[in-house]
């Protein structure tokens, strides 16, 4: 027997790659999830630190203030600044070149907006007695180095922020020593031994051979993966006593410099150790204890986050494995040999939509899931997930309006209010379209008509131009000083009119600009489809009797909706995403009330910085031209069927 | 004796020929423009209190002093050069990236019968529905912040030339099942590889769909706006359409400028579009057809 028979016979393969699979895969993700844990406890340790500075300069003066600054910052060589700004004013710093207390200079302006940021947060999170935003920012510079930035309160009020930079690379970070090779590759051989020595019986459908192979794998793979995870709770219990032992380090200096009472008692909440949220974790006392019950909710919570992707790992390779035993692997393998030049001619294409269309299409959708901004990108993943919060954000925020003593105020930044002004949009635009693209292909198609080439060419011109030029051109026509179209307003005793001021106005600035840019496509479509109407059909008509009317209703109307329809529907997806005429002409104004759904998202994304609530947003309008395009299947299948 | 249809012809001609003047008014406008060797938006300065005659002088689409100023300016005190080249280069590699891609996957959907050739092609026409923000703000953390290809080359051409590729790979695809498989056949049975037949007779043969292919990649590159407004930060790198928002956006109004560059990226695109117009409108209308 061949060695190529035997592998054909014997669950080697199978079962060797099937183990490799979801060794490798389990270990990618027990690997992160410790480089998560190291992570978090840096964070944790630096969130007490600043945490407790807070606190200890909380009603002091000014001058006091700045004087523990430098005491605490001495204390601990991890600490390496401390800056506290207040308002436009940088109120202290450990830097010596800083001088403080000082102005904020104009490059230190990104301070000053993140302290306004922050306040934001903390208000929309007491305004609606829901945690929602994270008033604690924190940022890994560089390995080791985080920068923590967090409300400073004066008496009890938001004063400004507090950022405080630590160097944590020696930092005690939990590990378990031991090596992380031996026991898979362990592992790894014992299954390929089974492997040899299980013979499979082609011929029947379920044999012992066939079980014991899924036995084997499930039995090893399960033992791996409980013995990291209990690897990965030694680290999180190790954790949570570096983080205790740093806690009452810290605290005894302070109640010894007398800046805050050290309570021993466990029962007392510890307000140093909180989530990003400033809620404290509860997981350890006043006293520097370790609450059982908080630390076992803990490792639980993370086992059940872990569990649900390993069962996914195991079930994939428990396909590897059953594709091999049934011999399906075969038979690909001998499909993509017996089709290799295809394959080898599709790739390249292939790939690039891969990488570049359908993975960033699925990293979207991913980060819709997250609360994903400029200032947390280099946060863990698992930090900044929120589930759905983004889309109860967008669709579930009804405050479309507001009466007030003045009559009604629209709220331009909800998400109906661009949902309405975006079908407005859409439909005013269509109609404009082809009711002017209709009129002038039926002008062009007068028998007997001169110069039909010369219109049609020059008709179509306005297509030709790249259509940002255009946006920009109209732009300045629309211009409310210098504009040619106040110009002809007033050469007729008008009133000239600020086109961007309102609401109408400016939309009449869009509707304008994209109707002089879409009709050429609907006349030469509209047109193409008339000229191929046979005549006899109209002289038919007119001997009957017909009137005019009469033609046009049941002779062109009807023939031309075959062609009308899909252009339609053409130009409802083009308009309902034109970016480029609502950005350039008007860019939203006034005040974001003309912004259509495409734009509003680009400007959350870039202007705002909220990458994440942005992309659930697209997500969004993904959906719309989603369930429109089910919609214009069917009517175009319709058409068709006419 | 008068004929009643020449009469209303005259009536046809009269409406259209007004509806010509204002459709081109915008286009004469900015002519004038750039012609007027000065940056304000409004072609003759008005006096206080102007009259009827001097308000229509003031809209007639035709510059106080006629000057190529904004047009030699615009290449030697701006930038404009720079990104007119900017813009030729990626739009060319582009071309040439997409129509690589484009001719090779179209062959292999229209010769070869293989496992998944159905989903891939599938695949391709779903990925048209994405809208582009959607895919702006994935592509700009991927391409910029975790690849840094931002301000560079590379990173726009890469995301031009996939995003093309669907329509042309279709478009040419349609092209090459038209083309008899008797000549492959004749050329298999005398020896020729399959590369060899790729290369030396459908490539040839599909010449007038891979110019259409090409002009098509090569337009979606030049026209493009947002994206390369995200890539490209840096004034240096910007591109011709980049370029043309800065002259004009924002503060800053140098209309005379973006008239001038205005013309200059818009003549080759327009003498293209004019000249393959109905090239373009049958493979628009073709998916609806079929």
């Amino acid at each position: 027997m061949s060695i190529s028979e035997h592998l054909k016979r014997s669950a080697i393969l199978g079962l060797g790659i099937s183990m490799l699979l979801a060794l490798v895969l389990s270990a990618l993700l027990f690997r992160a999830e410790e480089r998560d844990l190291g992570l978090q406890e840096r964070q944790r340790l630096a969130v007490l630190q600043a945490n407790a500075l807070v606190l200890a300069v909380a009603d002091t003066d000014a001058e006091a203030t700045r004087k523990r600054v430098q005491e605490i910052q001495k204390l601990d060589p991890q600490i390496e600044s401390v800056i506290i700004v207040a308002g436009a004013q940088l109120l202290a710093s450990t830097r010596p070149e800083d001088a403080a207390p000082r102005q904020l200079r104009r490059e230190e302006k990104p301070l000053f907006d993140l302290s306004n940021l922050i306040r934001t947060a903390r208000e929309t999170n007491r305004g609606e007695e829901i945690v929602r935003k994270k008033t604690i920012q924190v940022e890994e510079a560089a390995q080791g180095h985080l920068v923590v930035t967090m409300p400073y309160l004066a008496a009890g009020e938001f004063a400004g922020i507090m950022q405080m930079q630590f160097n944590l690379a020696a930092a005690d970070v939990g590990t378990v020593a031991d090596d992380t090779v031996s026991l898979p590759l362990l592992m790894l051989l014992l299954a390929l031994l089974a492997g040899v020595m299980l013979r499979l019986d082609a011929g029947r459908r379920i044999d012992f051979a066939k079980l014991l192979a899924l036995a084997v794998f499930l039995v090893i793979a399960v033992f791996y993966q409980q013995q990291r995870i209990g690897r990965l709770e030694q680290i999180e219990k190790q954790d949570n006593k570096s983080v205790a032992a740093s806690y009452l380090a810290t605290a005894e200096q302070f109640d010894r410099l007398g800046y805050l009472p050290l309570l021993r008692d466990p029962a007392v909440v510890n307000l140093w150790d909180t989530d990003h949220y400033q809620r404290p974790r509860g997981l350890i006392g006043a006293d520097g204890s370790i609450s059982v019950e908080a630390q076992t909710r803990q490792l639980g919570k993370r086992a059940d986050f872990i569990r649900p992707i390993l069962w996914v790992i195991d079930l994939l390779a428990v396909a590897v494995l059953l594709m091999f035993v049934y011999g399906y692997a075969a038979r690909a393998y001998a499909a993509f040999k017996a089709h290799i030049d295809a394959y080898i001619y599709v790739a390249p294409a292939m790939i690039g939509m891969l990488v570049l269309v359908f993975f960033p299409f699925m990293y979207g959708i991913t980060l819709s899931f997250t609360d994903t901004t400029l200032f947390n990108e280099s946060l863990p993943f698992s930090d900044r997930l929120i589930g759905w919060d983004n889309f109860k954000a967008i669709l579930g925020d009804f405050n479309i309006y507001q009466s007030t003593a003045d009559g009604i105020s629209w709220n331009y930044q909800n998400f109906y209010w661009t949902l309405m002004v975006t079908v407005i949009w859409t439909v005013t635009n269509v109609t404009v379209g082809v009711t002017v693209g209709f009129m002038l292909a039926m002008a062009l198609n007068t028998d007997g008509l001169k110069g039909k080439a010369i219109y049609r060419v020059l008709l179509i011109l306005p297509w030709a131009i790249p259509n940002y030029i255009t946006a920009l051109v109209w732009r300045g026509m629309f211009h409310p000083q210098f504009g040619v179209i106040n110009q002809v307003l007033q050469m007729f005793g008008m009133e000239p009119v600020a086109w961007f001021d309102g609401v109408v106005s400016s939309f009449i600035t869009g509707l304008a600009t994209n109707g002089w840019l879409s009709f050429p496509f609907m006349m030469v479509v509209i047109l193409g489809a008339l000229q191929s109407i046979p005549k006899d059909m109209y002289e038919a008509a007119e001997v009957e009797g017909a009137s005019r009317w009469q033609r046009l209703r049941y002779i062109t109307l009807p023939l031309l909706k075959p062609t009308l329809i899909p252009a339609i529907v053409l130009s409802v997806v083009w308009t309902f995403n034109m970016f480029n005429i609502i950005f350039l002409v008007s860019g939203g104004e006034p005040a974001g009330a003309n912004e259509i759904l495409v734009t509003k998202a680009y400007k959350i994304a870039f202007e705002q910085y909220q990458y994440a609530y942005a992309a659930a947003y697209s997500t969004v309008i993904f959906m719309i031209l989603l369930v429109y395009g089910f919609f214009q299947t069917r009517i175009t299948k319709a058409t068709e069927s006419f | 004796m008068a004929d009643p249809k020449t009469k209303n012809h005259i009536w046809l001609h009269l409406g259209l020929i007004s509806f010509t003047v204002l459709a081109l008014y915008p286009v004469l406008w900015v002519l004038a423009l750039s012609f007027s060797g000065q940056q304000s938006v409004g072609l003759i300065d008005l006096p206080q209190d102007p009259s009827f005659l001097e308000r229509f002088r003031a809209i007639l689409p035709l510059p106080a002093h006629w000057s190529v100023t904004n047009f030699v300016e615009v290449w030697t005190e701006q930038q404009f050069g720079r990104w007119l080249w900017n813009s030729v280069i990626i739009s060319l590699m582009t071309t040439l990236l997409g129509v690589f891609l484009a001719c090779t996957a179209a062959y292999a959907f229209s010769r070869f019968r293989f496992p998944g050739r159905s989903t891939g092609m599938l695949m391709f026409l779903v990925s048209q529905m994405f809208p582009g923000t959607l895919m702006l703000i994935p592509l700009f953390i991927i391409i910029v912040k975790q690849l840094e290809l931002g301000n560079t080359y590379l990173g726009l051409v890469i995301v031009y030339a996939t995003t093309s590729i669907p329509f042309c790979v279709w478009m040419l695809k349609g092209y090459f099942d038209t083309i008899p498989y008797d000549i492959e056949e004749s050329a298999l049975i005398d020896g020729a590889s399959r590369l060899t037949i790729f290369w030396r007779i459908i490539l040839p043969l599909a010449k007038p769909a891979i110019a259409i292919t090409a002009l098509f990649s090569f337009m979606t590159a030049w026209n493009e706006f947002i994206l390369a407004s995200v890539f490209m930060e840096s004034e240096a790198n910007y591109t011709a359409p980049v370029g043309l928002r800065f002259f004009v956006g924002g503060f800053s109004s140098q209309w005379g400028y973006f008239a001038a560059g205005s013309v200059i990226v818009s003549l080759p695109v327009v003498a293209l579009f004019l000249q393959l117009q109905q090239y373009l409108i049958s493979g628009l209308t073709a998916g609806s057809v079929k």
